[in-house]
C-alpha cells in the first residue's frame, strides 16, 4: 500500500469515529442528566427511535433539516414525558416503564411508517441528508481539519454538548439542584423546593438530547428511515453512561472507544482485508460492552447516584 | 387542600380488577383512534379482528398456537421478575433454546424419530437457561446490571444465529433465504387433533405455567425467590443466599423462553430462521405484567395477545391497516395498566393544609 493511500485510510477511519460517536455522545450525555436527577430512563432507545423517525417525517414533509430536528426533539420530548410522568407522579418501577416506552416507540413508528409510506412505487422514500459543514480555515488544517471539522453541524452540537453539560451540571444551581436529586432528594424538598418540577426538567430536558442523537441518524447520516433504525444504540449509550462513570468526560472517551470500534470494523469490512464474518464485528461492541461492565465493577469510586431509579416519597427515609 | 399520595398497606384487590378493565378499555379506544386517523372502517376492523382471532374453531386453533410461545416466555419473565432480576432477555434467550434444540437435531437427525423429543426439549431448555444463567452469574459474581446485560445478549445471539444461517455450516443450500433446511416430519411435534396445527406444545406450555405457579407457591425456591423479590437486604439476613438465588432464577427463566423457541422450531416453522419469534421476549413482559405475575393468570393474558395478533392479520387482509398497529396497542394497554395500577399499591387522598 502506497504511504497516501494509508493516509487516507487512517483520516477516513477516525473522521467516522467522530461520526459515529456523535448519537452516542448526545443520548448518552441526555442519559446522564436524566439518571442524575435519580431516574433510570431505560426507554432511551425508543426515546431515540422516535427522535429518528420524527426528524424524517419532519423534514420528508417540509423539505426542511431544521423542522425535522424540532419535530425530533418534540417527539422525544413526548416519550421521555411518558418516562418521568410514570417515574416521578406515578411512581411506577421505572424498569418496566422504560421498557414500555421502548416498545411504543417501536410499535408506533413502524406502524406510521407503513400507513404513510408504503405502497409507493418508488421504493424506500428518502431525503437528501443534512449537507457537511466544513468550517473555514480550521477544516484547512492538515490531518485535524479533516476528521474533526469536516462533520454535520449536529456533530459539533454533540461535541460542544459535552463541555455545556458538564458545566450546566457542576457550575448552575439547577445542576447542583438536580445531582442533589439523585443523591438526596429531601434535602430538595426540606429546603421547600419542588421534587418533581427538577425531575421533569431533567428527564425531558435528556431526552431532547437523546431524540437528537436519533435525528442525526436519519436526516444527519443515511436521508431515510428504517425500522429500528437505532439498532441498539440506546442501550449502549446506557453502557457508556456507566462506563464513563456518570461524567461528560468520561462518556466523551467511551463513546469514542465504541465508535472507534465500529469505525474500524467498517473499514475493515470495506476493504476487503479480513475472510471473518461480518457478523463478528457487528456483535462485538456488545460483548465488549459487556467485558466493560464486568472489568468495571468494584473498581474505583463509583459516581454511581445513590437513588438511581428509586421513587422519592415525602416522610420516607 | 392538597392532593397526597400515600402507600396503601396492602394492595387494592379491587383497584387491579378495575385497572385491569380500565387498560383494556382504554387501549380499545386508542385503537379506534388510530384506525380512525387511517380512513378505515372501525367498526368492519374490529368485526374483521374478533373473527379472526376467535370466529370459528380455526381461528381459535390458531390463536392458541400463537399464544403457545407466549404463556412461556410470559412465565419465563414472571420467575425472574417476582424475585426483581430484570430479565429483558427472553428474545436472546428464545433464540439460544431454539439453536441448542437445532443443534441437537443437526448431530443426532431424525432417525430415532419421536425419541428425539424428550432431548430436544432438554436442550431447548438447556440452552435458553444457560444463556439466561450467563446474565444471572454475571449479576451475583460481578454486580453487573442484569438489564443491561441481557439486553446485549438479545444482540449477541442475534448476530451468532446470522451468521450460523448465512454463512455457516447451518445454511440451506438449495434456499435463497438465510434459513436451515426443513426439519424432517418424523420430528415435528405431535398435533394435538389432526387437521389442525395446534400441537402439544400447548399443552407443555401450559403443564409448566401451572408448575411455575406451584413452584412459586409451594416451593422453598418460590419462597426465596420471593423473598429476595420483597426485600433484598432482609433476605439476606434470613440466610438466603442471594448470589445462588439470582442464578437459579435466570436459569429457569432463561430455560422456559429457550423452551419457548425449541417448540417454535420444531412446531411451527420446523427450520431454523431469524423469523421463528415475532417478539415474544417482549410481548411475554407486557403479558407477564398485566397478569400481575401470576403464573395461571399468564395463560389467560397469552391466549388474548394469541388473539391480538391472528386477529390483527386478519384485520389487515379486511380493511389494509398494517398489522403492527397490534404491537402499539400492545405497548398502549402496558402503559394505561402500569398508570391505572398505580391505585392498586397507593392512594390519593385530599388533605386539609395545616
Amino acid at each position: 500500500m502506497s504511504e497516501l493511500f494509508q493516509e487516507t485510510i487512517i483520516i477516513s477511519i477516525f473522521a467516522a469515529t467522530i461520526r459515529i460517536a456523535t448519537p452516542l455522545i448526545l443520548a448518552a450525555l441526555g442519559e446522564l442528566i436524566t439518571e442524575r436527577a435519580g431516574i433510570l430512563n431505560l426507554g432511551v432507545e425508543g426515546t431515540m427511535l422516535m427522535g429518528a423517525f420524527m426528524a424524517f417525517v419532519g423534514a420528508y414533509f417540509s423539505d426542511s433539516i431544521v423542522i425535522g430536528i424540532i419535530l425530533a426533539m418534540i417527539g422525544s420530548a413526548l416519550m421521555s414525558f411518558i418516562t418521568v410522568f410514570m417515574a416521578a407522579t406515578l411512581k411506577v418501577e421505572q424498569v418496566v416503564t422504560g421498557l414500555a416506552v421502548n416498545l411504543l416507540a417501536a410499535g408506533m413508528t413502524i406502524y406510521i411508517y407503513k400507513l404513510f409510506f408504503s405502497g409507493g412505487a418508488g421504493g424506500f422514500p428518502t431525503i437528501d441528508p443534512m449537507p457537511t459543514l466544513a468550517l473555514p480555515l480550521l477544516s484547512k488544517i492538515p490531518y485535524i481539519g479533516p476528521i474533526f471539522f469536516t462533520q454535520k453541524a449536529i456533530t459539533y452540537i454533540a461535541f460542544f454538548m459535552i463541555p455545556a453539560v458538564w458545566f450546566f451540571l457542576y457550575r448552575t444551581k439547577w445542576g447542583l439542584e438536580i445531582r442533589c436529586l439523585g443523591e438526596n432528594p429531601k434535602v430538595i424538598d426540606t429546603k421547600g423546593m419542588s421534587v418533581t418540577v427538577r425531575q421533569y426538567f431533567a428527564v425531558i430536558m435528556g431526552g431532547v438530547l437523546i431524540g437528537l442523537g436519533g435525528a442525526f441518524l436519519t436526516i444527519g447520516l443515511v436521508g431515510r428511515f428504517v425500522p429500528e433504525i437505532t439498532a441498539g444504540r440506546g442501550w449502549l449509550a446506557l453502557v457508556i453512561v456507566i462506563a464513563g462513570n456518570w461524567r461528560p468526560s468520561g462518556i466523551l472517551l467511551a463513546a469514542l472507544a465504541f465508535a472507534f470500534l465500529e469505525a474500524l470494523q467498517l473499514q475493515i469490512q470495506g476493504i476487503g482485508v479480513t475472510h471473518l464474518p461480518y457478523q463478528i464485528f457487528l456483535g462485538l461492541p456488545y460483548v465488549i460492552a459487556i467485558v466493560l461492565m464486568v472489568l468495571k465493577s468494584g473498581k474505583g469510586r463509583s459516581e454511581e447516584p445513590a437513588r438511581l431509579g428509586m421513587p422519592y416519597f415525602r416522610g420516607e427515609r | 387542600m392538597s392532593l397526597t399520595i400515600e402507600k396503601r398497606l396492602a394492595p387494592s384487590k379491587k383497584w387491579m380488577v378495575l385497572s385491569i378493565l380500565f387498560a383494556l378499555v382504554g387501549s380499545a379506544i386508542a385503537s379506534a383512534l388510530l384506525l380512525r386517523v387511517t380512513g378505515a372502517d372501525v367498526g368492519v376492523a374490529f368485526a374483521a379482528f374478533f373473527d379472526g382471532a376467535f370466529g370459528s374453531s380455526r381461528a381459535i386453533n390458531k390463536t392458541l398456537l400463537r399464544a403457545t410461545p407466549l404463556i412461556l416466555t410470559g412465565i419465563a419473565v414472571t420467575v425472574a421478575f417476582r424475585a426483581k432480576i430484570w430479565n429483558i432477555g427472553a428474545e436472546g434467550q428464545l433464540y439460544a433454546g431454539a439453536m441448542a434444540s437445532y443443534w441437537i437435531y443437526f448431530i443426532i437427525g431424525p432417525d430415532i424419530g419421536l425419541f428425539i423429543l424428550p432431548v430436544l426439549f432438554l436442550a431447548g431448555f438447556a440452552g435458553g437457561g444457560l444463556y439466561g444463567g450467563l446474565a444471572g452469574f454475571l449479576k451475583s459474581r460481578f454486580q453487573v446490571n442484569e438489564v443491561l446485560t441481557t439486553v446485549m445478549l438479545n444482540y449477541v445471539i442475534t448476530y451468532f444465529m446470522s451468521y450460523m444461517l448465512v454463512s455457516g455450516p447451518w445454511r440451506d443450500p438449495a434456499s435463497y433465504y438465510a434459513q436451515t433446511p426443513r426439519i424432517d416430519k418424523s420430528v415435528w411435534l405431535p398435533k394435538i387433533m389432526s387437521g389442525n396445527k395446534l400441537h402439544i406444545g400447548f399443552i407443555i406450555a401450559v403443564l409448566c405455567a401451572i408448575a411455575v405457579y406451584i413452584m412459586l407457591t409451594r416451593s422453598s425456591l418460590g419462597y426465596e425467590i420471593r423473598a429476595v423479590g420483597h426485600n433484598t437486604r432482609t433476605s439476606m439476613f434470613k440466610g438466603i443466599n442471594i448470589g445462588r438465588t439470582a442464578i437459579l432464577v435466570m436459569l429457569i427463566s432463561g430455560g422456559l423462553a429457550g423452551l419457548a423457541g425449541m417448540i417454535e422450531v420444531f412446531g411451527v416453522s420446523h427450520r431454523l430462521s431469524a423469523e421463528i419469534s415475532h417478539g415474544y421476549g417482549f410481548t411475554g413482559i407486557i403479558i407477564a405484567m398485566l397478569a400481575i405475575l401470576n403464573p395461571i393468570a399468564i395463560i389467560f393474558v397469552a391466549i388474548l395477545f394469541g388473539a391480538f395478533y391472528v386477529g390483527g392479520l386478519t384485520m389487515q387482509v379486511a380493511t389494509g391497516v398494517p398489522s403492527v398497529i397490534t404491537s402499539a396497542i400492545e405497548a398502549i394497554i402496558l402503559l394505561l395498566f402500569l398508570s391505572a395500577s398505580t391505585l392498586t399499591r397507593f392512594q390519593i387522598t385530599w388533605k386539609d393544609k395545616t
